[in-house]
């Protein structure tokens, strides 16, 4: 029964999304709720897959295919995890579109990519198989490049190329690395890669290629730019991408690859986190400058990221429960912030924030889930985001080296300060003319559902962070 | 007592939070009946709670995060003090807010952050505590925020210092886990050596920036102007300082083995001492009635700080027994400042005079925390100030010169302050009256409590104080008449010494706002006082502008790298794409050279490999 669920996961939104563009022709609304019930197929599925995982099973398919591209889907603790977060965040996501996306053309297309692009992060998730993940790897590239670029103008098709191209050619140094592994082990098949490299961790020069893949999808300094740039999508998928799939695909496969199934040199422990490091103080700098709402909230994720690295690579498994809570935490809230953007930008007709202000008076809901959002990101209790950076700040501390803490508190300090400046800016202050109104129902529902999950995940983190030891403790075979 | 009763001092304020939040916007006086049964109910908890030891846990969220609370002495002593003034302020507050249209919101916001406060003071784990701690940033800026129309900038000030400090101490108590092995504070002992300096370091800068000491303090005396009254009256003035020195006490006597000649005991002398002079300079000159009580509520923070920094025990009893004194009376003085707001219409000293007649009992309550604040025997705050300067003088001489330096200048405020505000020819609008009754009993009972606590001084030091050190007192005991008589004479000297000072002073401007005018325009202090008030020494403006600077270079390298994409890239690809279609010349004669090079290379490559 599970392998089912484990299928209809992956398969009912990556084969259904196909039907979409032709249930579109019929329905509007029903292309829609389809397109949100298969959403959230991935998402019961996923839920029905934790019990057995909880009871500490792993489900795995298997299937022999010649040339070592095996199909395997694997759902431990870490993937299953992983899944529930994305399709939580990208039901909510699909479900803000309904009111968002139906002002502009070519909606069809739109859910077709939307979908897939959910689907096809389940599938990632999933893989047991270095090929297979690649696959998934790039179909979400490819429909991260038709919706970045989804309004068509000449500007902003070059900037969907920029993402493109920066992420396949990340994704390119990545399957060098995969093909080397192959040539040392013999298999794409995780299971036989961590039998071979159980006793000594793999070549430096394997870690870099995929590391190389890992940070430009994950938007990592120096491989960041896109990130910003891309902030001309729809908000939705801006949103997708920040929250619930395309960064946390890299942020995944570090978890993956080098905690759960291969060991990486001790001098790795310190490059990554200098790497995030500098990641989370620049792009944190630059988010104060910025003006642009959407860039701001981007550089944000950026500098996020840098967090989710830190905690990830510093080898301990508290920073790692720290790194997994902060995906969820993060998706939350970053959806939460994205969407909130969204409903300013479509009723106040601007990304400017030196434009806008005084809008909590018009817009309160909106203006309430967005500092809730903010609250979490920054980690202030009792919102979730409080245990997550505690939690990696904690594993951080246990590693030992404290000028990477240190640079991770002032960069934490920044966080306050652009997330402030950009809500006061927005909300506060002297209203505009004329006075823009409050999103749609739907939409401020879905905003002011991410806020409320946001303290929930603060309140009832016993929750989460219980899932989350399971998942560390499977991940560091301990 | 079941061990589950120590929920109350949590639960109490946040069900009764829910019920006003709930409360419908035309429902009268409901929200005000449910406020104050709701902190009278939590009162009457904190009583039947003191004097007994539970403890609860549960587990939270694993690695060591386990919801633990403990209520033994000290923190039965606090939570009574804060169900206290929580009581009297949410009382007074029924008066004086019930016209504005935020006193809802207001109401909320109070009562979580009762529930907050008292969380924190009850955890007995690290992160709990800082889960409540951290969580009173929210509501502090709520109540700072609703304050009028421009208030959300101070309520942003606010929350970025505090919020920066608590990470601070976030960051302190991973080390202090880490160190330790544990994050039960009744567990943790562990010394300032290396790493452990840092964690103390940065656990003093979350605690003391609770406290509202420099350089966290910038926040308070904007705060004073912008945020409602009654705000300034519980947070600064009372919950912030027993939730800040409690810490600051818990970290300094029980996480962390401190040597009485150790750097950590210099450091905190030398913050106090700082603090409790600059903050008295600057509140000397402040001509707003509620902007000069802030920087009062900064400078007696300093003693604290500088009592318990001190580590000898008559130094730590005077700073714990500062903390409450400092809470009656400063929390008093700013009701009676709110209390010349909502009667006076204004807090402007130069509008105000002649209100001793007109406002008695507000000005005897006025008087009485005055006096308690500037050190007269025999009111608590002269108990209190002789036990730090004792420990002070042990420690060094210039801490005890800070210490007394600064009783001067708070006498010598203390003095224009009254005198400008409720004696002199009347200058405010005639038809003033005395407060109402609920406004008044809070200021009486306040008042009468510093009284008591200065002429039985006994009952807060052995009751309250004396039994949260236990054994480290040895069969000290400081309730009575101080010690020191030489010390008492110099207090005494010095206090007539500022009533000389304020007489030259009102001569010499010719009236009693003007008494501080001849220190203000001194030489050298003038043109610093001069930069002051324009905030050049602010330090969330340094700080500010520091942020600035790096996020302009931050902003700047981004760009360098974004430049690396979308232009080096792309005309390093033009250059060699440009350069391979030259190549394509369309000449045969050229192509099969380059095919006959080719196969030569491949032949070339053959044998090698053979």
């Amino acid at each position: 029964m599970e392998n089912y669920y484990l299928l209809g996961c992956i398969f009912i939104p990556v084969l259904g999304s196909f039907l979409l563009p032709v249930i579109g022709r019929a329905s509007e609304f029903a292309r829609n709720l389809t397109a949100l019930i298969m959403v959230s197929a991935s998402l019961v599925f996923s839920i029905l897959l934790a019990g057995p995982v909880l009871a500490g099973r792993v489900i795995t398919i298997s299937h022999e295919l010649p040339l070592g591209f095996n199909f395997i889907l694997t759902a431990d603790a870490l993937a299953v995890f992983m899944a529930i977060v994305s399709s939580l965040v990208g039901a909510i996501i699909v479900l803000y579109s309904f009111d968002y996306i139906n002002h502009y053309g070519n909606r069809n297309e739109y859910y077709l990519m939307v979908t897939l692009f959910l689907g096809s992060m389940m599938g990632l998730v999933y893989s047991g198989n270095l090929i297979l993940l690649y696959l998934f790897w790039e179909i979400t590239a490819i429909a991260s490049w038709r919706l970045i670029g989804f309004f068509r103008e000449k500007e902003y098709v070059l900037k969907a190329d920029k993402a493109f191209l920066v992420t396949v050619f990340g994704a390119l140094l990545m399957l060098l690395g995969f093909i080397y592994i192959y040539q040392i082990t013999g298999s794409f098949d995780l299971p036989v890669i961590k039998a071979a490299f159980k006793t000594n961790p793999v070549p430096d020069i394997v870690v870099i290629l995929i590391l190389v893949g890992i940070l430009s999808k994950s938007a990592t300094l120096p491989f960041h730019t896109w990130l910003p740039d891309a902030g001309v999508a729809p908000s939705p998928v801006t949103a997708l991408l920040h929250a619930a799939v395309l960064v946390k695909i890299g942020v995944y496969v570090f978890a993956r690859l080098f905690i759960a199934t291969f060991t990486i040199g001790q001098i790795w422990h310190t490059v990554v986190p200098v790497i995030a490091a500098v990641s989370a103080l620049v792009s944190a700098g630059a988010a104060l400058v910025e003006t642009d709402m959407k860039r701001i909230i981007a550089y944000s994720t950026v500098s996020q990221i840098g967090f989710i690295l830190l905690g990830f690579a510093v080898g301990n498994e508290i920073g790692c429960a720290g790194a997994l809570l902060f995906i969820l935490m993060h998706g939350l809230a970053k959806g939460g912030l994205f969407l909130c953007a969204g409903i300013v930008e479509q009723n106040t007709k601007t990304k400017d924030i030196t434009k806008m202000g005084g809008l909590f008076a018009t817009m309160p809901v909106t203006a309430l889930s967005f500092l809730g959002c903010a609250f979490s990101v920054m980690g202030i209790p009792p919102f979730g985001g409080f245990f997550s950076k505690y939690l990696v700040f904690s594993g951080a501390a246990n590693s030992g080296n404290m000028w990477i803490t240190l640079t991770f508190l002032a960069g934490a300090f920044l966080t306050i300060i652009y997330l402030f400046r950009i809500f006061n800016l927005i909300f506060l202050g002297d209203a505009q003319k004329p006075p823009a109104r409050e999103g749609s129902r739907v939409m401020v529902i879905s905003v002011a559902a991410l806020a409320i999950l946001s303290i929930a995940g603060g309140i009832l983190i016993k929750f989460p962070s219980d899932f989350v030891q399971i998942a560390v403790k499977q991940m560091m075979g301990i | 007592m079941p061990g589950h009763a120590i929920l109350f001092p949590i639960i109490i304020p946040l069900i009764t939070a829910l019920a006003v939040l709930f409360v419908p916007k035309r429902a009268g006086w409901a929200k005000e009946i449910v406020s104050v049964a709701g902190t009278a109910l939590n009162f009457f908890a904190a009583i039947i709670l003191f004097r007994s030891n539970l403890n609860f846990s549960i587990p939270w969220s694993g690695f060591g995060i386990d919801l633990s609370l403990r209520l033994y002495q000290f923190s039965a002593f606090i939570i009574l003090a804060v169900a206290g003034f929580a009581f009297l302020v949410t009382l007074y507050s029924t008066a004086s807010l019930h016209a504005k249209n935020y006193a809802k919101q207001f109401y909320v916001y109070l009562l979580l952050t009762f529930c907050m406060v008292n969380g924190a003071v009850l955890s007995d784990n690290l992160i709990v505590m800082l889960f409540f701690w951290e969580g009173t940033l929210l509501t502090l800026f709520g109540m700072i925020a609703i304050g009028n129309k421009n208030a959300f900038k101070t309520a942003t000030k606010a929350f970025i210092i505090v919020g920066v400090c608590d990470l601070c101490m976030m960051t302190g108590m991973a080390i202090t886990a880490h160190l330790a092995g544990t994050l039960t504070i009744s567990q943790i002992a562990i010394t300032t050596g290396g790493l452990g300096g840092l964690a103390f370091i940065l656990l003093v800068i979350g605690a003391i920036s609770k406290a509202g000491s420099m350089p966290f303090h910038s926040w308070i005396p904007d705060a004073a102007i912008d945020a409602p009254l009654p705000f300034m009256a519980i947070l600064p003035a009372a919950l912030e300082k027993l939730l800040g020195i409690y810490f600051l006490t818990r970290i300094s006597l029980d996480m962390f083995k401190l040597d009485v000649h150790s750097w950590a005991s210099t450091t905190l002398m030398t913050i106090g001492a700082i603090t409790i002079v600059l903050a008295v300079m600057m509140a000397l000159v402040q001509k707003d009635y509620k902007r000069l009580l802030s920087y009062h509520a900064i400078s007696q923070v300093g003693y604290m700080i500088l009592g318990i920094g001190t580590l000898v025990p008559v130094g730590i009893v005077g700073g714990l027994f500062h903390m409450i004194n400092n809470a009656l009376y400063k929390s008093c003085l700013f009701l009676t400042g709110g209390s010349v707001e909502k009667q006076a219409g204004t807090t402007d000293l130069a509008k105000l005079g002649g209100l001793r007649r007109k406002m008695p009992i507000t000005f005897t309550c006025f008087l009485i925390a005055a006096a308690s604040i500037s050190g007269v025997p025999p009111f608590n705050g002269f108990f209190s100030k002789e036990l730090i300067y004792d420990g002070a003088l042990e420690r060094g001489l210039i801490f005890y010169i800070a210490a007394i330096a600064g009783s001067f200048l708070t006498a010598a405020s203390f003095l224009k302050l009254g005198h400008a505000a409720y004696l002199g020819k009347g200058q405010s609008k005639t038809d003033v009256k005395e407060a109402p009754v609920r406004m008044l009993i809070p200021m009486i009972v306040i008042a009468l409590t510093c009284v008591l606590f200065g002429l039985w001084n006994a009952l807060p030091l052995k009751g309250l104080i004396q039994p949260v050190l236990g054994e480290r007192l040895e069969g000290h005991n400081f309730a009575g008449l101080p010690s020191n008589a030489l010390l008492v004479i110099i207090t005494v000297v010095v206090l007539a010494l500022a009533l000389l000072n304020h007489i030259y002073g009102v001569r010499k401007s010719g009236k009693a706002i003007g008494a501080s005018d001849h220190i203000r325009h001194a030489p050298v202090l003038d043109s610093i006082y001069d930069r002051a008030e324009k905030r050049f020494f602010d330090p969330y403006n340094i700080g500010l502008h520091i942020v600035n600077l790096f996020s302009r270079i931050a902003s700047w390298l981004d760009k360098a790298i974004d430049w690396v994409y979308n232009v080096m890239v792309v005309r390093t690809m033009y250059a060699i794409t440009g350069a391979i279609r030259k190549l394509h010349t369309g000449n045969y004669s050229s192509y099969i050279l380059w095919s006959i090079g080719a196969m030569v290379l491949i032949v070339i490559f053959l044998i090698r490999s053979i």
